[in-house]
C-alpha cells in the first residue's frame, strides 16, 4: 500500500467568540491517497469547508485547530512554523473556491493573476511565464486563451471564471487540489462541463483531489470515496458505492432518501399522482365558492386558473454609443395552469424564466401578450378593486429567504402585514389566522415574536410560504422557492408545498433551474432556453422521453444520475 | 470615452451659470452700502457716488449686473476691482498660491492618511490602530481654526522650526505647517476610509484565494489589498481638492497667506461683487474639472467602469 499523500487525524477545530470556545469541527479522521478523489459531503455549517481550509491554514476569523494533526506526504503540518506551512500553499496543495464570482481580484488581468502564481512558486517567471499562462487556460478549457488572458474577470461568464480559477489552482502543479464547492454557483449544464473536465485534467496529472459539496449525487458520481460529515463530525465513510448502497448511519440514510437527483423516479410520480388528485377536487370547490362570492373576475370552475398567450418581453439595453438595442428576454411563451395542478418552468440562467414569472404576478409590463387570470386579461385591469382581488388570489415567493422578508419586522408582523392591507378581519381575527398559517407550515407558535435573524434559511422559508398563504390565493408563484436551502430542508419544504396543495386546492407556477426537484412537485413542465419554450410536456414525459436535445442536456447534466441506489 | 467627457464639460455652463447668479443674488442683498464701504467715514459727493454707481453697474437691477458680468467674463474681463486692479490680475496672483497650498495639503493628506489607514487596517484592534482612531476622532472634533492656531503657536512661535506667518514669502518651508493645518481634517477621514476599506478587502475571496495560490502574506496586502481599497479613497481626495482651496480661507487667514480665500473674504466684507463672483466662478470650474479628472482616474484604477 502506497504512502498517504494527506492524513487527518482526530482534528479539532475551534471559533473564538467572546472569551469562549465554540467547536466546529470535532474529531475529524481522514485519508487521501496520492491520485484518488476524496468527497466530504454535508449541508451547510457542518464543518466541511473548515475541515478543508484548515488543511492550508486559510480558517476564516477567529478559527484555530485546537487538537489533532494534519500529515501531508509524511510531514506534520500542525508542527511547521509559519512560512514552511506557508510554502506548502499553491505548489503542493492547491485551491479551486467556491464562488467564481467573487474570487478573482476584479481589479488584475485574468492572466496577471494566473501568472502570480507561477512567479510566487518558482514555476516560471516573466515571458515564460506568459506563455505558460496562455497553456494553462487552454488546458483548462478556455478557447482563445491568448486573447482572454489579457480580460479583466468581469468579462467573463460564471464558467470561464471557474475554468479560470482551476487553471490557477493548478498552474503549480500541486499533488492536492482542494476542490470548495467548484461548481454550485454555475448552472447544471455548465456544472456538468466543468466537473468532466476538472475529472480528466486531475486524472492526466495524477492530483489528488479533495472535493467538498452539498450534493451527494455529484459527489457519489465523481469521487472514490466520501466522508459524510454532521454536526462537526464525520459520521460514516467509505467507498462511494458503498455509502450510497448501504448507508449506515441514520443522516446519511436521509441524505440519501432526499436527494432528488438521487429519488426514485416512481416513487415520486406515484406520490404526486395522490397529490393532484385530492388538489384538483379541492380546487374546483375554492372556485365555485369564489364564483358564489361574486368576484371581481369573471370566473369559470373548469377553465384554467392562469392562461399566458404569446408572452414576450423585449429590454431595450444601451448600444454603442447613443443608440438603444433590443433584447428579447421571453419570445412568444404560452402555458395554461390548471387549477389544483403545479406547472414548472425549468431553464438556465438567463433564459427568461423568472421573467415570465414577473409578467405573471403582473409586476412587469408584457411587450406584447396576455396573461389571463379566471379568464380576464391582467393587463387590462384598471379599478384599485380587482387589482387588490388579483393581488390577494396570486401570491409569490422568492428565492431568498434571507432578503425577502423585513429583518425589522418581526414574524407576526411580517405575516399579518399582507392581511392589514387587505383589511381583513379584527386583530384578534388575524392573529387567529396567523397563528393557523404557522401551524400549516409547521412552525411552533412561538416563532411570531421572533426575527428574520434568529431564524434558520427553512424555517425563513416556511415564513415566506405562511405569509404568501395568509390570504387565501389560488395560485403561488415559486421563483426558485427551494433553490437555497440544503437537500433535507429543500425535501421538507417540497413535502410542505405538496400538502399545501393538496389540502387548499393551490395551483404552483414553480420557477427553477433544477430539474431534479421538477419531478417531485411538477404536473406540467416547459423547458425555456434563451427565451423560448423549447419542450412542454407532462412531466413524467419529459423525464422518461425527452424530445429535445436541449432537454435531453439539462437531464444529463443533474449530478448522481449514473448511481442509482437500492430503493 | 470622449463623448462623455464632452457631456460632462457641458454640465459645467449650467452650473457656472446657476452659481454665479446665487452669488449674485446674495451679494445684492446683502446689507450695507458698497460705495459707503469703499470710502470709509469719508463724506462721498453726489456726483462722485453717480459716477461711481455707473462705472461699476451698481445703478442697473441685479440681473442685468450679472448678465453685464457674463458678457465680460466670456472674454476673460472679470472687471475692475475697488481698488482699480483688473480682478483678473488679482486672481491671477492669488490663484497658484492656493494651488499650491491645497495640493501640499492634498499630498500630506494622500500619503500619511492612506499609509497609517493602511497599517491600522492590517493591525486592527492593536495600539498603533486604537491610537490612530484616537488622534483622526480629536482631529475631526476640534474646529480647524483652534488646532491652526495651536499649530501656529507651538511650531511658529515658542519651537520657531517655521515661520509663523507665510505673508508674501511662499516658499516649500513657509507652507509646510499651513498645508499640514489645512490638510488635518481629511487626513483623518482618509485615514479611517483607508482603515475601513482595507478591513473589508482583508476578508475579500479573492484574497484568501490569492493566499491559497502561495502568494506572500506581504504581497498579498499590497497587491490585492491596498490597491483594491484605494477606490473609496481616490473618489474622496478628487472631491476633497475643490473642498481644500474653498476651506482656505481659515487656513490662509491664520497665515497671512495671500491666496483665493482671502481675496475673497476682504472682497465679501467690502461688498465687491465683480470679485467675489468671479472668485467664485474661478472655483467652481477649477471644481467641476477637478472631479471630473477623478472619475477617468476611477476607470484607470477600477476596470470595471467604463464611461460611454
Amino acid at each position: 500500500m502506497t504512502q498517504p499523500l494527506l492524513q487527518i487525524r482526530d482534528l479539532h477545530i475551534a471559533f473564538t467568540s467572546g472569551k469562549k470556545d465554540v467547536p466546529a469541527v470535532r474529531g475529524v479522521d481522514l485519508t487521501v491517497y496520492p491520485g484518488q478523489t476524496v468527497a466530504i459531503v454535508g449541508e451547510s455549517g457542518s464543518g466541511k469547508s473548515t475541515t478543508a481550509h484548515a488543511v492550508i491554514d486559510l480558517l476564516p476569523g477567529t478559527g484555530h485547530v485546537t487538537a489533532g494533526s494534519i500529515e501531508f506526504d509524511g510531514v506534520d503540518l500542525m508542527k511547521l512554523g509559519g512560512r514552511r506551512r506557508r510554502s506548502y500553499r499553491g505548489d503542493r496543495i492547491g485551491l479551486v473556491p467556491q464562488d467564481p464570482m467573487s474570487n478573482l481580484n476584479p481589479l488584475y488581468r485574468v492572466g496577471a493573476q494566473i501568472k502570480e502564481v507561477l512567479e510566487v512558486n518558482d514555476v516560471a517567471r516573466g515571458k515564460a511565464a506568459d506563455r505558460r499562462v496562455v497553456e494553462l487556460l487552454e488546458e483548462a478549457g478556455l478557447g482563445d486563451a491568448e486573447a482572454r488572458a489579457k480580460q479583466y474577470p468581469h468579462e467573463y461568464s460564471g464558467g470561464m471564471r471557474q475554468r479560470a480559477l482551476i487553471a490557477a489552482g493548478l498552474a503549480a502543479r500541486p499533488q492536492l487540489l482542494i476542490a470548495d464547492e467548484p461548481t454550485s454557483a454555475l448552472d447544471v449544464t455548465v456544472q456538468k462541463q466543468i466537473l468532466d473536465h476538472l475529472d480528466g485534467l486531475t486524472d492526466e496529472l495524477g492530483v489528488a483531489v479533495l472535493l467538498i459539496t452539498h450534493d451527494l449525487g455529484l459527489a457519489a458520481e465523481r469521487a472514490d470515496h466520501l466522508v459524510v460529515m454532521y454536526k462537526g463530525q464525520v459520521v460514516e465513510s467509505g467507498p462511494a458505492l458503498q455509502i450510497l448502497r448501504d448507508p449506515q448511519h441514520p443522516y446519511s440514510q436521509r441524505l440519501i432518501s432526499s436527494a432528488p437527483s438521487l429519488r426514485s423516479r416512481r416513487l415520486a410520480a406515484s406520490e404526486r399522482a395522490e397529490v393532484r388528485e385530492e388538489a384538483t377536487e379541492a380546487a374546483l370547490e375554492v372556485a365555485e365558492d369564489t364564483i358564489a362570492e361574486a368576484s371581481e373576475f369573471g370566473g369559470e370552475a373548469t377553465g384554467p386558473v392562469i392562461r399566458a398567450t404569446d408572452l414576450t418581453k423585449v429590454f431595450k439595453l444601451p448600444g454603442k454609443g447613443f443608440s438603444k438595442r433590443d433584447f428579447t428576454a421571453v419570445d412568444s411563451v404560452s402555458f395554461a395552469l390548471e387549477r389544483g395542478t403545479t406547472t414548472a418552468i425549468v431553464g438556465e440562467s438567463g433564459s427568461g424564466k423568472s421573467t415570465v414569472a414577473r409578467m405573471v404576478l403582473d409586476l412587469l409590463e408584457p411587450t406584447s401578450g396576455t396573461v389571463e387570470f379566471d379568464g380576464v386579461d391582467v393587463g387590462s385591469i384598471r379599478t384599485r378593486a380587482q387589482q387588490l382581488d388579483f393581488r390577494r388570489r396570486v401570491q409569490p415567493v422568492f428565492q431568498n429567504p434571507y432578503a425577502s422578508l423585513d429583518p425589522m419586522y418581526s414574524i407576526y408582523r411580517s405575516i399579518e402585514e399582507p392581511l392589514r392591507l387587505h383589511g381583513v378581519g379584527t386583530g384578534k381575527e388575524r392573529e387567529r389566522k396567523i397563528r393557523d398559517l404557522l401551524d400549516k407550515v409547521s412552525l411552533p407558535g412561538a416563532v411570531m415574536s421572533r426575527y428574520p435573524n434568529e431564524l434558520s434559511g427553512g424555517q425563513r422559508q416556511r415564513v415566506a410560504i405562511a405569509r404568501a398563504l395568509a390570504l387565501d390565493p389560488e395560485v403561488v408563484v415559486l421563483d426558485e422557492a427551494v433553490s437555497a436551502l440544503d437537500v433535507l430542508v429543500q425535501a421538507q419544504i417540497l413535502k410542505l408545498l405538496n400538502d399545501l396543495q393538496a389540502e387548499l386546492g393551490l395551483s404552483y407556477l414553480f420557477i427553477t433551474h433544477d430539474l431534479a426537484v421538477v419531478r417531485q412537485i411538477a404536473d406540467q413542465v416547459l423547458v425555456m432556453q434563451k427565451g423560448r419554450v423549447v419542450e412542454q410536456a407532462g412531466s413524467l414525459e419529459v423525464f422518461d422521453h425527452p424530445r429535445e436535445e436541449y432537454t435531453k442536456r439539462l437531464l444529463a447534466a443533474i449530478p448522481g444520475r449514473s448511481v442509482e441506489p437500492a430503493s | 470615452m470622449w463623448r462623455y467627457i464632452a457631456r460632462r464639460l457641458l454640465q459645467t455652463i449650467p452650473v457656472v451659470l446657476g452659481s454665479t447668479l446665487l452669488i449674485y443674488a446674495m451679494v445684492f442683498l446683502q446689507p450695507g452700502d458698497p460705495i459707503v464701504a469703499l470710502f470709509g467715514e469719508k463724506p462721498v459727493s453726489e456726483a462722485t457716488r453717480a459716477q461711481l454707481m455707473a462705472q461699476y453697474n451698481l445703478d442697473q437691477p441685479f440681473i442685468v449686473q450679472w448678465l453685464l458680468f457674463l458678457k465680460g467674463a466670456l472674454v476673460g474681463d472679470f472687471g475692475i476691482a475697488y481698488s482699480g486692479q483688473p480682478v483678473s490680475e488679482l486672481i491671477a496672483r492669488a490663484l497658484p498660491v492656493t494651488f499650491q497650498l491645497a495640493v501640499m495639503a492634498l499630498i500630506f493628506e494622500a500619503v500619511l492618511g492612506v499609509v497609517a489607514g493602511f497599517y491600522a487596517g492590517l493591525r486592527r484592534g492593536k495600539i498603533f490602530d486604537s491610537t490612530m482612531l484616537v488622534v483622526s476622532l480629536i482631529v475631526i472634533a476640534v474646529p480647524i481654526f483652534v488646532l491652526g492656531f495651536m499649530m501656529q503657536l507651538v511650531f511658529g512661535i515658542q519651537l520657531q522650526w517655521v515661520p509663523a506667518t507665510v505673508g508674501s514669502n511662499t516658499s516649500f518651508t513657509n507652507m509646510i505647517l499651513p498645508a499640514l493645518v489645512l490638510g488635518l481634517v481629511s487626513f483623518a477621514y482618509v485615514l479611517r476610509l483607508t482603515r475601513t476599506s482595507v478591513i473589508e478587502n482583508l476578508t475579500a475571496d479573492h484574497v484568501r484565494t490569492a493566499r491559497a495560490h502561495g502568494v506572500p502574506d506581504g504581497m498579498v496586502n499590497r497587491r490585492h489589498v491596498l490597491r483594491n481599497s484605494m477606490i473609496p479613497v481616490v473618489t474622496f481626495l478628487g472631491a476633497d481638492l475643490g473642498a481644500l482651496m474653498a476651506g482656505a480661507v481659515v487656513t490662509e487667514g491664520i497665515f497671512n497667506i495671500n491666496g483665493i480665500g482671502n481675496l475673497a473674504y476682504q472682497a465679501i466684507l467690502r461688498g465687491e461683487n465683480p470679485t467675489v463672483v468671479s472668485v467664485v466662478t474661478v472655483m467652481v470650474i477649477i471644481y467641476v474639472v477637478t472631479s471630473l479628472l477623478v472619475d477617468l482616474l476611477y476607470a484607470v484604477l477600477d476596470p470595471r467602469i467604463r464611461y460611454a
